[in-house]
């Protein structure tokens, strides 16, 4: 064994279809969003050479609206910490409990992530409909007509309106990775506080809590992350709209490549998200690593 | 066990990878094979159509066989640009639009020259049919059918509120609005999430205002947005929207839900393409259709439309048997016209050489008209290349939201088009 480790070449043609794969699927668009940011082109005809005028642009015109995107986009992240993550952790510690009926609400949380986002798009889109919607049903019916609105055709309520059932549906990621976590730990030390008097509040505040803490900083940043690249249900929801209230960087992105075709601006977007998602994770991990 | 499950298994996938590979017929070794890019999915109005007029061309013509996928609208429009992008990988045949859509390909020398190829068919195909498809002089395109932007009208409802005919007139059609709002009838569904089909609105209402010529020079680039009466148009539209002409929620709804709502009889009007001609004429007993009433009658007339060809079939320059498919387009262009129109999703941009006695009565209505058309403009979004475009959609979608007025629209545009 020790001699196979020692032969760089043997290990070298075992990890090159790995490698192979991840520079051209990974690596190599990313070079190549790289350099058409610098391009002003059509994405058919000549490219003009422009420098960071793209990058430029984007942070300056107000036409394009990449800084409102990018808050919506900053916005949903912030909630997606603040309201799923802990709203998953609750559920994690409430089922790592050994509830009955664990395994069945384990079963429904998860639900939504195992179905198409199309298909929760169209659902929530017959939810909020503002002629047989069950949601406006539900308010008129409980007297509350002056509440029923035009959910996602109007720009004061469209962007919370998409971001419900964006949480919603990852909750139950969430949760798994959580309950995963709170399943690893050793039941002797829940007993062993339990026999010092401790309540369930102290032992998941004390014990199980610092114990998943690094599957805690895992879903921080797959929610955060994910908020950034956040697009599918959106795009069927709202598609960026009314009037680019539900805008986010990846709706912008495909609306420049493929309704302006400018693959130049997209592929600035592209670059900058990618930027984002790496300097998000990065600081989430340095937060992490200051803490502990 | 679990070797013969393993085993079942695989043996199911290599035959469903199997199956994949054989999706369509395969050709003949004599036979010469055409690959065709389309939109007739199964739920697009012109896939019987397609049907049919391949299966005509494949029986006139034993030695060759059309293999023809189709894709949804939009990702269509992804999946073609990124072809034309590439370069590699395109069919013989793609449906195009028309306009500065076709025109970008053009400029990248992707597509084949049709002139030659259209010799034989000039006579049953009006040249003024491919002018939108026509670039520095020459043919790129073979169009099928053709649209306007038509006012189709519920004579039921119209009927509540003593109407017995569509309102021709401005005038007429404020005072039939306002009877059918008084008897809480709401007279136009217009899906805001789509704003192309506001563009159905504001369209006809500035080319009755400003003129189809001047409307025809501000899409082309040749003319300016900087017109006072263009504030004016969108200012009406803004009117009929406060008048609550308009279903407030189709600012949430997509076309096909107020379409829908049109032909359950919630909307007593329903504005856009003629190609719905078809569903409209079997969906509501008893409608008509109309154009949208004359605003100034210095500048334009009743018949001017909004429309033309621009659904068209295309040939690619890389193509090897390129001349071939360009006469296989033209052929199919025909059949699937002729087809089209009899079936109402469009106008025939081809002269019917066939029985049209069976045309529904809405698309020969829409006929009657254009027939006595004496202008017309295209499609915005069609005419004007993708980025200008959209700037003005975004423009357009504001006016719906009433986020801006006429006067912010026209310098927008002026700032930011010319």
């Amino acid at each position: 064994m020790h001699k196979q480790y020692s032969n760089k070449w043997q290990i070298l043609v075992f990890l090159l279809p790995a490698l192979i794969l991840f520079c051209g699927i990974l690596i190599a668009p990313i070079g190549a969003s790289l350099y058409y940011s610098f391009f002003d082109w059509n994405g058919i005809g000549a490219k003009t050479f422009i420098g960071l005028s793209n990058y430029k642009e984007l942070f300056h015109s107000n036409a394009i609206g990449f800084m409102k995107a990018l808050r919506n986009s900053l916005l949903l992240a912030a909630l997606s910490v603040f309201l799923q993550l802990p709203l998953a952790l609750a559920f994690a510690l409430t089922l790592g409990k050994r509830i009955k009926g664990e395994r069945f609400f384990l079963s429904v949380f998860f639900m939504p992530v195992l179905i198409s986002t199309v298909v929760i798009g169209q659902l929530w889109l017959k939810i909020y409909n503002p002629d047989y919607g069950i949601l406006n049903v539900f308010l008129r019916s409980i007297g509350l007509d002056n509440l029923a609105q035009i959910w996602l055709g109007n720009k004061k309520t469209a962007l919370g309106a998409v971001f419900v059932p964006t949480l919603w549906q990852y909750v139950g990621y969430h949760m798994l990775l959580l309950y995963a976590g709170v399943k690893s730990v050793p039941y002797e030390l829940r007993e062993a506080a339990m026999l010092d008097g401790a309540s369930d509040a102290q032992i998941n505040r004390y014990i199980v809590l610092p114990y998943i803490k690094p599957i805690i900083r895992i879903s921080v940043i797959f929610a955060v992350t994910g908020s950034l690249k956040s697009f599918d249900l959106i795009y069927v929801l709202t598609n960026g709209g009314p009037l680019h209230s539900t805008e986010v960087p990846s709706t912008l992105m495909i609306s420049m490549l493929f309704l302006r075709n400018r693959f130049g601006m997209g592929s600035t977007i592209a670059v900058l998200l990618i930027l984002l998602c790496f300097g998000f994770a990065l600081l989430i991990n340095a937060i992490f690593k200051e803490e502990n | 066990m679990k070797k013969i499950l393993a085993l079942v298994l695989t043996l199911s996938m290599i035959f469903a990878l199997a199956i994949c590979g054989t999706g369509t017929a395969s050709a003949a070794d004599d036979q010469t094979v055409l690959t065709m890019w389309c939109i007739a999915t199964e739920s697009d109005a012109n896939r019987p159509a397609y049907e049919k007029a391949i299966a005509a061309f494949e029986e006139a013509h034993p030695d060759i066989k059309i293999e023809w996928e189709a894709f949804e609208n939009e990702s269509y429009k992804t999946k073609i640009k990124a072809a034309m992008n590439a370069g590699t990988d395109l069919p013989d045949i793609f449906f195009t639009w028309s306009g500065a859509f076709l025109g970008d390909f053009v400029d990248a020398g992707r597509v084949y020259c049709v002139n030659d190829a259209y010799k034989p068919f000039a006579d049953q195909l009006p040249e003024v049919m491919l002018s939108n498809s026509t670039y520095g002089g020459d043919h790129y395109a073979i169009p099928l059918t053709y649209n306007i932007v038509t006012l189709f009208a519920n004579m039921d409802l119209l009927g509540e509120v003593g109407w017995d005919h569509v309102p021709e007139t401005y005038e007429d059609l404020t005072a039939c609005c306002d009877a059918l709002v008084e008897k809480g009838i709401v007279p136009f569904g217009c899906a805001g999430k789509e704003t192309w089909c506001v563009t159905e609105y504001l369209e006809p209402i500035i080319q009755k205002t400003i003129g189809y010529e001047a409307l025809n020079d501000i899409f082309s680039g040749n003319g300016t947005w900087n017109d006072p009466a263009i504030a004016t148009a969108v200012d009406t539209l803004q009117e009929m929207i406060s008048k609550g002409y308009f279903d407030p929620n189709g600012m949430a709804l997509g076309n096909d839900e107020v379409k829908a709502n049109f032909i359950a009889g919630k909307t007593a009007f329903y504005q856009n393409g003629s190609w719905n001609c078809g569903e409209v004429n079997d969906g509501v007993a008893n409608a008509a259709v109309g154009l949208f009433p004359v605003m100034d009658a210095e500048k334009a007339t009743y018949g001017q439309v909004i429309g033309g060809p621009s659904d068209s079939l295309a040939v690619t320059a890389s193509s090897p048997n390129a001349e071939l498919a360009a006469q296989a387009a033209f052929e199919l262009g025909k059949e699937i016209c002729h087809y089209g129109y009899l079936a109402g999703s469009g106008l025939p941009a081809w002269t019917p050489d066939y029985d049209t006695s069976e045309v529904k009565p809405l698309v020969a209505d829409v006929a009657n008209i254009v027939a006595a058309s004496d202008g017309m403009t295209l499609f915005g979004d069609t005419a004007m290349s993708a980025d200008p475009a959209n700037t003005y959609l975004d423009y357009v979608a504001l006016v719906y939201g009433s986020e801006i007025n006429g006067t912010d629209f026209v310098e927008g545009l002026t700032n930011d088009l010319g």
